[in-house]
Formats: C-alpha cells, structure tokens, sequence
C-alpha cells in the first residue's frame, strides 16, 4: 500500500519535472534588435525642420575629457552632431557588455531632451529602452565634476546597458557644451 | 510480463535509470571535479583553436584579406577588428571587402561598416549600416576625386566629408575598377596574426559540456532531464532500501 502511493506520487513528480524543465528550456525572450536608423531618428527629433550637421573634432582637451567620461580609449577623430538652434542630437556608440549599444540623445539649452535606444545588441538587458526608463534622463544635466547631475534608478539584470546609457548621456552633454561654446574656427 | 509488486517495479525502475544515466553521471562528476580545480589544472590557460571547434562557437577562421594601399597593410585580423600594419584602429565585422584612397583619406570597407582613415592610418571616423551604409555595399572605388559606393544593383556616390549618399545611375560600373581582390599578408604581419587568431579556453569547453550548453537548448534539456532522474534515482534507492528494511523485519 505504501509503496503503490510512493509510486504514484514518483510518477507525478517525473511528469511535473519534465514540465518545468520543458518550459525552463523555452526560447527566451530575445532583447536585440536595430529599432530605428540614424538618419529616421534625427529626422524624427527635428522635425519639420531641416537640422544642420556638424562635426566636433578632437583636441586633447576634448579627447581626456571624453574618455574619463567613458573610461576607456575614444575611437576616432571627429563626431558628428545634428543642431537646429539650441537643440543638439547625437547618435554614439558604448559597450554594454559585450556588444555596442547606439543610443540618441537630444540636448536642448544643456539639458537632456530625450535618450533613445536606437539598436541594442546584447542578448540580454534590452530593458534599458523602454520609454518608462529613458523617461529618468529627461531635464539631466551635467555637473561640475561631468557626471548627470539627476540619480538614475538601475534595472536588475541590465547593469551594465545602464552604466553605459549613463556615460553616453553625460558625452552627449560634454559634446554639445563643447559645440554651443567652442570658437567658430573649431566649428 | 509486467510485475504487479510496487517494490520490485521500484527497482526495476531503479535499475533501469541507473543504467540511462551512468555514463553521464560519470561524466558530469568527472568534469565537476576538473572545474573545480580548475586554476590548478589551468584549465583556462589552454587554448583550443581546431577548425571545427571554433565553427562550433560559431568563430570560423575567415580568410585573411589583405590589402596594401599607400605602402600601408589593412587588414582583419580574424577577431573582427581592422588593422593597419601592426596595429589596430577599428572594430571590423569581417570581412573587409574592399579599400580606397582618396584625398588623403584612406577607406576600409568592413562587412557592415565603412572605416575613414588618416593617411598615417588613425581611425577619422566610421560610417556603419545605422548611418546609412546601404546593406549589401559590396565595394568602394575612388575615381578621380569621387568616391561611390557599389551596392548589387546600384552606384552611389559618397561624400567623405558630410558623408552624403547620392544615387548615381549615369554612372557605368564596368568603368569603375574597385580594389577587392586581397593580396599576400607579409610574413612578419602573417606571424602576429597567429598569435592574435580566435581561440576558446578548455575551461570553458569542459563546463558548457557540463551544463549541457555545448550542444545548446537541446543539450541544456538533456542535462535538466538527467538532474531530475539523479533526483528520481535517489529516491527509488530510498524505497527500495526501506522495503528490503521492512522484508528483514517480516
């Protein structure tokens, strides 16, 4: 009797096991993906206006700068911006973990309009571009000691993606400090 | 015939998932213990670089193209990433299609990006597929002082310094000569590459076999399974030692 109701209860077990296993093992939910190009996103943010490109080109000064922003070695001699009046948008490039994110991020009199995930590559973390979490970056600015001057509430699981959203709004605000305030023969 | 006394379907249960289960479990233990002293074995400190390993990992070794422009070597070096002569300038999805030279600018056109270098081959800036790049650019080619691009089906022409695309229909692709055809990395170049080549650690062979990751959601599956019927084997062990308790007792 005992031993016919452990049996019972062994089948039960082995069935619900393969279940969950069968579902633990389902495709996950894949984060990656380009959701919008560069040239739609700046159409989009200047809209119907036809914004003027620019370039920003290194020098030491602006080179240091940008990689104690990043952390690392900035890739390149130039970046390219889009500006109408006030309003900067840029489209750069950061490492989450191991693949590059692009992000856009508008800039309007030194402070962030709008931060936008453009494609993100990773397979996980791709939280990051929900509109509830750029939302955060909205007004930021950036401080004295080039950091945003607003804290930045992080997503369990996609630190890193975070961290580096971080540091691309903080550039994006150095660049276009260095844009609206530079000399003209820079320009 | 099948048996109708639990005890013994018990262990012939028993018998029967040991048996599935021995050479894994053998396995599994084995490579447990090997990853667990692995900093000892230096299991991480072996490298594997067979061809069929790495198209496993899905990191074949593509062909090396090489292309000597303005007495400089571009190349990839089979880690995706763009060199000029010894040193590295860019990331390059490979594999780099093909190069040009124009006012002083020198071009490396990588699968998915264009590369806009200085003549002493510092990285100016790249212009990927995000910005614009048409997909299946296959080419670039400088005449005269006008680059374009050659997608499969048209021409464009590029503007380095705005970097503006502009359809050129008029333009007879036969009369443009683009520079694809790779040529002969020297030796000295050829050597660092074999040090610089794509390799995966023993460590990390040993535990996505272990995890099961190796053969991917299948073999995760599999590994899940096998954990299970471990879990399945212990406790018709359990029963059947407490049913044989119960027989000495009777």
């Amino acid at each position: 009797m005992f031993n016919s109701l452990l049996n019972k209860l062994l089948c039960k077990v082995i069935f619900t096991g393969l279940l969950t296993t069968t579902l633990l093992a389902s495709p996950q939910l894949i984060a990656k993906g380009v959701y919008q190009s560069g040239p739609d996103f700046i159409a989009e943010v200047f809209e119907p206006a036809q914004p003027e490109a620019g370039v920003l080109w290194f020098n030491d000064s602006i080179r240091q700068q940008a990689e104690k922003i990043l952390g690392h070695r900035v890739l390149g001699l130039r970046v390219r911006y889009h500006q109408s009046g006030a309003k900067t948008a840029w489209i750069l490039n950061e490492i989450g973990k191991e693949m590059p994110i692009t992000i856009g991020v508008v800039i309007d009199e030194g402070k962030i309009s709008s931060v936008k995930i453009l494609a993100y590559r990773e397979s996980r973390g791709g939280e990051v571009r929900y509109p509830a979490y750029m939302a955060q970056y909205q007004g930021a600015s950036l401080t004295e000691r080039y950091k945003l001057n607003k804290s930045i509430d992080g997503i369990t699981g996609a630190t890193l993606s975070v961290w580096a959203v971080n540091k691309v709004a903080a550039l994006a605000l150095y660049y276009h400090s260095q844009v609206v305030s530079k000399p003209e023969s820079i320009k | 015939m099948r048996s109708s006394n639990p005890a013994k379907t018990n262990v012939i249960w028993h018998r029967r998932i040991g048996l599935s289960v021995f050479v894994l479990l053998m396995f599994l233990a084995i490579s447990g213990i090997a990853l667990n002293h692995s900093p000892a074995l230096k299991l991480n400190k072996i490298s594997l670089s067979s061809n069929w390993l790495l198209s496993w990992y899905g990191l074949e070794k593509s062909p090396i193209n090489a292309f000597k422009l303005n007495e400089k070597w571009l190349f990839e070096n089979g880690n995706n990433l763009l060199y000029v002569d010894g040193q590295s300038v860019a990331p390059c999805s490979a594999p780099l299609l093909s190069v040009a030279n124009s006012s002083n600018i020198l071009f490396a056109l990588c699968a998915d990006t264009l590369h806009l270098l200085t003549d002493n081959g510092q990285l100016l800036e790249s212009y990927s597929q995000m910005d614009g790049l048409p997909a299946s650019t296959g080419s670039i080619v400088a005449a005269g002082n006008t680059l374009y691009l050659l997608t499969d089906s048209a021409v464009f022409e590029f503007n380095p310094h705005s970097l503006d695309l502009k359809p050129s229909p008029e333009v007879d692709r036969a009369s443009l000569n683009p520079v694809t055809d790779p040529q002969t990395l020297p030796e000295l170049l050829e050597q660092q590459l074999k040090n610089s080549g794509p390799s995966i650690s023993l460590e990390t062979v040993i535990l996505d076999l272990h995890s099961g990751r190796f053969f991917g959601q299948f073999g995760v599956l599999v590994m899940d399974i096998v954990g299970l019927l471990v879990c399945i084997l212990s406790i018709t062990g359990l029963l059947a030692w407490i049913s044989r308790l119960r027989q000495i007792k009777q």
